[in-house]
């Protein structure tokens, strides 16, 4: 087979530019008009969205907590392979409840599956780095600390 | 030696040693580097152990060197090294057990890497693709890829397999289909190219005709897309090569089905017979 002559090399690889291109940026305004609707929360939108807003579950009676807010927060924890959203309940300073709400990552579920039980024993969100799921792990964690970073009391 | 040094395999050695060593520079690691030897030392070692099995003349690892190297900068830097070297080594036991006319059907690399996700939960990260740095390493990436894809004249199956995948990007974009603002960002851009540049080329596993380059490139674009649309995930890249691979046994058999005489110009009659 003959080689491809330059000019067609230079020919389709414009064409190709091109197209990535007007991907490129049908997707980034796409993004940003989610982001304004807020139909879309990504892990900084949902921190600041979240930290005017009153815990969704408070029991404001029996507080007896010193350094958290009795409630239930939301967590987000991303990186370039996707987010996970985390549900964390906490009483009396303690986490007594997490729950995965949403994962939208490129990995599977499995890897974070066991997690939520490791942060009700360890109360933290110090959770064990899984071999091979580490970015899954990383992101998991962040969720959990962002949820306890809306719990604390000002 | 200096056959050696000019022929495609060396090329893609090259380039992906070139590769992880930026990549594990960039990262101030060398995790990426130690599962590199490991993987490429995993995979040279079956292979030549399956070479021995199978009394070959030429037992020169150089393809399995390849592979594993594929194999280390695709899984993540933080794997265990077992799993590491267990991908490598399914990617060469592919090679040998899945074979036509001698050849190796399918990818190895991309075979063991597509095992690797349901078998060990392993997480990919395109590392030695800079999946991992600013995007603006991707140059480095374009540059290494012409350079492959032309010694190994594949330049319509790379270009059929990009303009195809960032077409169908481009209307799951338009129609709000599937996550392609990721498919066109780090690390999954990265992957892509890297994927269309040194994978999909493999020469052993993909056409040589134009026509079938072609159609092997939009197989394994199609294929690909309509999984990451569907469901995301890692594996839609791999699945998009297996697609083509079948693609291209199946051309392979029908080809060497054809009668002969049927594809020989000079069995068919040269001009009209006369009528009377």
């Amino acid at each position: 087979m003959a080689k491809m002559n330059k000019k067609w090399v230079v020919l389709c690889s414009t064409a190709i530019a091109a197209v990535y291109v007007a991907g490129y940026w049908t997707t980034e305004i796409d993004k940003t008009n989610v982001l304004i609707n807020t139909d879309y929360s990504s892990p900084s939108v949902s921190s600041s969205t979240l930290e005017g807003d009153s815990p969704q579950v408070s029991d404001s009676q029996s507080q007896v907590s010193t350094k958290y807010n009795n409630g239930t927060y939301i967590g987000m924890g991303s990186n370039r392979r996707g987010t996970i959203q985390v549900t964390v309940a906490i009483k009396n300073d303690r986490i007594t409840d997490v729950e995965i709400s949403d994962f939208a990552m490129h990995y599977s579920i499995d890897d974070v599956i066991g997690m939520p039980e490791e942060v009700l024993k360890i109360q933290s969100a110090n959770v064990d780095n899984v071999s091979g799921a580490t970015y899954s792990t990383r992101a998991f964690s962040d969720a959990i600390q962002d949820a306890l970073n809306q719990a604390l009391r000002a | 030696m200096a056959q050696w040094i000019k022929t495609p395999k060396t090329y893609i050695l090259i380039a992906i040693a070139v590769y992880l060593s930026i990549a594990s520079w960039a990262t101030h690691s060398m995790s990426g580097i130690e599962n590199g030897g490991i993987a490429a030392g995993t995979a040279i070692v079956v292979d030549v152990f399956f070479a021995l099995i199978k009394k070959r003349k030429r037992i020169l690892p150089d393809g399995a060197a390849i592979t594993g190297l594929i194999v280390a900068s695709i899984l993540s830097m933080n794997t265990a090294w077992p799993i590491v070297a267990s991908t490598a080594g399914l990617s060469i036991i592919s090679k040998h057990l899945l074979v036509y006319k001698k050849k190796p059907i399918i990818n190895p690399a991309a075979f063991g890497l597509f095992l690797s996700i349901p078998i060990f939960h392993a997480e990919q990260s395109w590392w030695g693709a800079f999946g991992d740095l600013p995007g603006w390493y991707i140059p480095l990436l374009l540059i290494g890829g012409y350079i492959v894809t032309n010694r190994v004249n594949k330049y319509p199956q790379v270009f059929a397999f990009f303009l195809i995948s960032f077409a169908l990007t481009l209307a799951m974009a338009y129609f709000h289909k599937g996550d392609a603002f990721d498919a066109l960002r780090p690390p999954f851009i990265n992957a892509t190219l890297f994927f269309g540049c040194f994978m999909l080329t493999d020469p052993p596993t993909s056409p040589a005709k134009t026509r079938d380059q072609v159609l092997f490139g939009v197989i394994a674009a199609v294929a690909g897309s309509v999984v990451y649309e569907l469901y995301g995930g890692l594996m839609y890249l791999f699945i998009g090569l297996l697609a083509g691979n079948v693609f291209h046994v199946l051309m392979q058999r029908l080809t060497a089905n054809r009668p002969k005489s049927s594809s020989k110009p000079s069995s068919k009659p040269k001009s009209k017979p006369l009528s009377t």
